[in-house]
């Protein structure tokens, strides 16, 4: 296979990087993603199952989350559910699109389209 | 947490939804997506709207899983990649389609001709329907405009359902009426108005509204304002087209002042382009107007002497108002016409006088525009699609020659194990292909097509001016085009997949085996396309028959060398006797000019122009006036009966000494005599027109022969005429009987008539026998579009008989040798194809004859003294389509004649 480069990604679509962000701080189930993207942004987000599940699948094609064998707390959960978390690869472009908006972040200040951050 | 159980409905709708996706993203997602949609909010919309999402989504996954089978097959690995089972498809879709382009390109002549006849079937209907649809489906250009009705009055008596109504009357029923949320007025006609803008009197079509019209109809003016109620006379809102035309777009119109009638007025505003009002189905009902693109709108007041009478009160008895209301929201159109009929009987109790046996009319305003021309377009309609099918059935005939040619490869294909199914699949592929191109060029045929069929439609069918294609005539194309692609590669396609492998790879020269079923199939679809040719060919020859029997109609007086043009006088001549004055010079400067016989004029030239009526008094005989007669009612100008070839039959015509100060003198025409007097001798009777108690009776003093006035079809109906020097009118038409053609001398009479008056405003010059073909323009258009399809028909079956006795010939060559061999004469060979052709010519002649008789009656409504099972035309078409069957069937006849022997004998 060939190298791997986490640039070949960015940019990431809105909703695949929704995606990362939410499974950024552990294992989640596509509803709990659903939820978790709306909680977040407060209902500014409103993920659409369908739109969700293309995103899943294309993630999952490349590689940048994989699927649990295993419910992580079977206790407590639906076991038919499947829950999904990063894969390293997944990590690392996340990580170079956090870069990317960065550095879109401090062109915006310099340019005084943004304040700057508060102390 | 548990998912809810979502009712039957939901869950199937979801299910549903869940079939646009692909199947491998299905089975991976599937469970977990409804697990999901169990637990996402309630409530109709939400749910409504969550399924139409997820089903856009999956055709989206759907087609970009296609889009990336296709063409990047190894690019990624990705969820498809192990269940390429499911792409079979598309894959074998993909081989199809090169395959069937390569086809396509190896056999050039084939194809074009197929994609042409394709293309002329489906672009024609395509162009038939984008007219029905503006016609007939588009709504109207109103707000809400299901909501709109027109109102009329009904002349019980007279058998008159939309009789205009009179101003009294819709003051009652605007006021009175409950189910209505709005009801306004206008006049029953539009009219000729002498405008001054910089210059000389021009003439601008105009129509009177109540200020509130724009309102109910919901439009507002793109510059501007609206008329609004309250308003009062004197203010005008023009048309865009006017405004363009007129005052070249002048963006400050807006309180620009002009002259109306001799009236200041001040121009308050600009209707947007697609703002249409009246239609001329919303005009009155007798005769019709030539021009009806309203210029201006005026607004009308409920008050002055046209609509009260000396005691102030509003006029009863006069009828020039029609009226359109918008009803409240859950009113029917029963319930309104229920609740006006109840008004009409009150008013019937109130004034028995002027209303006894009057009542009113209620009708969706949409059907009022329409409902004239919609038997014609559905006609169209039904002939079009006539032409498609047999475009189908002769590409059918061109694949299924062609499928002869490759019977070996097809053989090949099965002998390798190509499934049936493949097989139909790939004979489908190629006519969807060709259908396809057929569309693409047919969008071209659609373009020109439709400007064709715009540039020759009658100047007066409704809402000809918003015709255009648009969104959902390419739907209707494509639409078109895969019918078309699976009619015409089915049958072929059936064959194909019967092919049989031994006998195609074994077989030598001639077709043996599977040729029987193909001769049968081929056979059949000539006596199809034969059929439906004799049903276009005896709709088009029962127009033609009806055309020819109105255009016979003699009119009542003689056309030919007859030249007309309407006027409208100065306003400065404000008295008779200056209109006196004028009138007589100017039929004295026209008659002067070299090849002008006699001059006269009318204040409604028949053929060409509406119609007034007025209700007749006779001396003596004494009726309540509710039951006096309706007769038509004209000027007769200087030697009008005379110019128009109108003959009189019976006492004088009017004279130079039937002037002002003479006694006042009436001339009638025998339908009115028979009407009024019965037996009588209506000479020398005495009547008075209007239910005037007062006025001076007049003398009949002759009788002249009826002519056709609102239309060649329309008997004549009863008419009055004075002399125009008892009050001469301001707006004639003026006839001028010439001894060369008329046409020649129009320059001439224009010329003439500026340097008598510059200010004299002259328009509509037009030769009587124009106008008398204008009045039959909407069946003229009919009977050229249905004869061209007819003959399209027969021109589509002569090359289907052509290219299935071509086939016979060219497979029969061997038997024909030996017949030949055997000494049958030359002559023989070619009556036994002919003879063979004729044969299917016949049978599909007969099972045409039974399908024209029944779809004939559907045309009754466009036959004129013509039965829908006219005896000449259905004896006549069959009699024409087997003659032109056999002669298609000569050329390849000829070509068997001359076969030779030996050659045939032995092919390789």
């Amino acid at each position: 296979m060939d190298k791997f480069r986490p640039e070949s990604f960015l940019p990431l679509t809105p909703v695949a990087f929704e995606i990362l962000l939410a499974l950024a701080d552990g294992e989640r189930h596509g509803y709990s993603i659903l939820q978790e993207v709306e909680r977040r942004s407060a209902g500014a987000v409103s993920l659409h199952a369908g739109t969700l599940y293309r995103a899943l699948a294309r993630l999952l094609e490349s590689e940048l989350i994989e699927e649990l064998n295993e419910s992580p707390d079977p206790s407590s959960a639906d076991e038919r559910r499947r829950y999904y978390r990063l894969t390293t690869r997944g990590i690392a472009v996340a990580r170079a699109e956090v870069a990317r908006l960065e550095g879109q972040l401090v062109a915006a200040r310099t340019r005084r389209l943004l304040k700057a951050v508060r102390p | 947490m548990n998912a809810r159980r979502r009712s039957w409905l939901v869950e199937a709708g979801f299910s549903l939804a869940m079939l646009a996706y692909p199947r491998a993203f299905r089975r991976r997602f599937g469970g977990e997506m409804k697990d999901d949609f169990r637990q996402s909010p309630v409530g109709t919309l939400r749910t409504v709207r969550t399924l139409g999402t997820l089903s856009l989504n999956g055709l989206a996954e759907r087609w970009s899983a296609i889009v990336r089978w296709s063409f990047f097959p190894n690019f990624t690995p990705h969820l498809y990649a192990s269940s390429g089972r499911h792409f079979m498809f598309w894959d074998s879709f993909r081989a199809d389609l090169r395959y069937a382009i390569r086809q396509a390109i190896q056999a050039p002549l084939y194809t074009a001709l197929a994609i042409v006849a394709l293309a002329l079937g489906i672009g024609a209907n395509s162009a038939i329907f984008t007219v029905v649809q503006g016609v007939l489906l588009k709504p109207l250009p109103y707000q809400d405009p299901g909501q709109l009705v027109m109102v009329w009055s009904h002349n019980t008596k007279e058998g008159k359902p939309e009789n205009p109504i009179s101003p009294a009357n819709f003051v009652d029923l605007r006021d009175e009426s409950g189910g209505f949320a709005a009801l306004q007025g206008y006049y029953s006609f539009v009219g000729n108005t002498q405008i001054v803008i910089d210059g000389p009197p021009e003439i601008a079509v105009t129509s009177v509204v109540t200020p509130g019209m724009f309102a109910l109809l919901g439009r507002t003016a793109m510059l501007g304002r609206t008329l609004v109620t309250g308003d009062p006379a004197g203010l005008v809102v023009l048309s865009e087209g006017y405004w363009q035309r007129r005052f070249g777009g002048d963006p400050n119109i807006v309180t620009r002042q002009v002259t109306l009638d001799g009236q200041p007025a001040t121009v308050i505003g600009v209707m947007p382009p697609d703002f249409v009002f009246p239609y001329k189905g919303m005009l009155g009902p007798t005769g019709f107007t030539r021009n009806i693109t309203v210029d201006a709108w005026t607004a009308m007041e409920l008050s002055g002497p046209r609509m009260t009478d000396a005691s102030g009160r509003f006029v009863r008895n006069v009828h020039y108002l029609a009226a359109v209301g918008r009803l409240k929201p859950g009113t029917s159109v029963e319930q309104a016409r229920a609740g006006l009929a109840a008004i009409a009987a009150r008013l019937e109790q109130a004034y028995p006088d002027t209303n006894a046996g009057w009542t009113t009319t209620v009708a969706p305003l949409h059907d009022q525009v329409v409902g004239g021309v919609r038997p014609a377009l559905i006609i169209l309609l039904a002939g079009v699609a006539v032409i498609l099918l047999m475009a189908c059935v002769n590409v059918a005939n061109l694949v299924l020659a062609r499928s002869v040619s490759r019977q070996k490869e097809l053989a090949v294909r099965a002998a390798l194990g190509a499934s049936r199914w493949r097989m139909i699949q790939q004979a489908l592929t190629e006519s969807l292909l060709l259908a396809t191109a057929g569309a693409v060029v047919g969008l071209l045929v659609v373009r020109w097509g439709v400007q064709g069929l715009v540039a020759l439609a009658p100047a007066n069918l409704p809402r000809l001016q918003e015709v255009a294609p648009d969104g959902t005539v390419l739907l209707v194309t494509l639409g078109l085009a895969l019918v078309t692609g699976v009619f015409v590669g089915v049958m072929p396609a059936l064959f194909a997949g019967r092919a049989d492998v031994r006998h195609a790879l074994q077989e030598g020269g001639r077709g043996a085996i599977g040729s029987r079923a193909r001769h049968q199939l081929r056979s059949a679809l000539v006596i199809a396309e034969i059929a439906l040719a004799v049903v276009l060919t005896v709709g088009a020859g029962l127009l033609l028959r009806s055309f020819t029997s109105v255009m016979m109609i003699d009119p009542g007086f003689k056309p030919d060398n007859l030249l007309t043009l309407q006027m409208s006088i100065p306003y400065r001549l404000t008295t008779a006797d200056a209109r006196r004055v004028y009138y007589a010079q100017l039929f004295e400067r026209l008659e002067s000019l070299p090849g002008v016989t006699s001059t006269g004029g009318t204040t409604r030239i028949p053929l060409g122009s509406t119609n007034v009526t007025t209700s007749v008094q006779v001396q003596g005989q004494d009726v309540p006036v509710s039951a006096l007669p309706e007769v038509e009612f004209r000027r007769a100008m200087h030697d009008y009966f005379e110019t128009m070839g109108i003959p009189l039959r019976r006492g004088r015509g009017f004279t130079a000494s039937d002037g002002a100060a003479a006694l006042p003198v009436v001339i009638i025409n025998e339908a009115m005599a028979r009407r009024i007097f019965g037996q009588q001798d209506p000479i020398g009777q005495h009547i008075r027109t209007g239910p005037n108690p007062t006025g001076p009776w007049s003398t009949v003093i002759g009788v002249i022969g009826d002519i056709r006035h609102a239309g060649l079809e329309a008997e004549p109906a009863p008419e009055l005429y004075v002399n125009y020097l008892q009050n001469p009118p301001v707006n004639p038409f003026i006839a001028i009987r010439t001894t060369t053609d008329p046409a020649a001398l129009a320059d001439l009479v224009r010329a003439e008539a500026k340097s008598f008056d510059p200010t004299l405003a002259i328009y509509d010059i037009r030769t009587m026998q124009q106008i008398r073909s204008e009045s039959v323009a909407e069946r003229r258009f009919l009977l050229l579009l249905i004869g061209a399809f007819g003959v399209l028909a027969l021109l589509l079956s002569a090359i289907g008989v052509y290219g299935v006795m071509a086939l016979v010939v060219s497979e029969r060559t061997q038997e024909v040798g030996v017949r030949l061999a055997l000494g049958a004469a030359p002559a023989e060979v070619l009556g036994m194809i002919v003879r063979q052709a004729a044969t299917l010519a016949g049978l599909g002649a007969g099972a045409g004859l039974v399908l024209a008789a029944l779809l004939a009656p559907m045309m009754a409504s466009q036959l004129f003294r013509v039965p829908a099972m006219d005896p000449i035309t259905f004896v006549l078409v069959p009699i024409l389509l087997v003659g032109v069957a056999t002669i298609a069937a000569l050329v390849p006849g000829r070509r068997a004649m001359r076969i030779e022997p030996v050659r045939a004998m032995n092919p390789q």
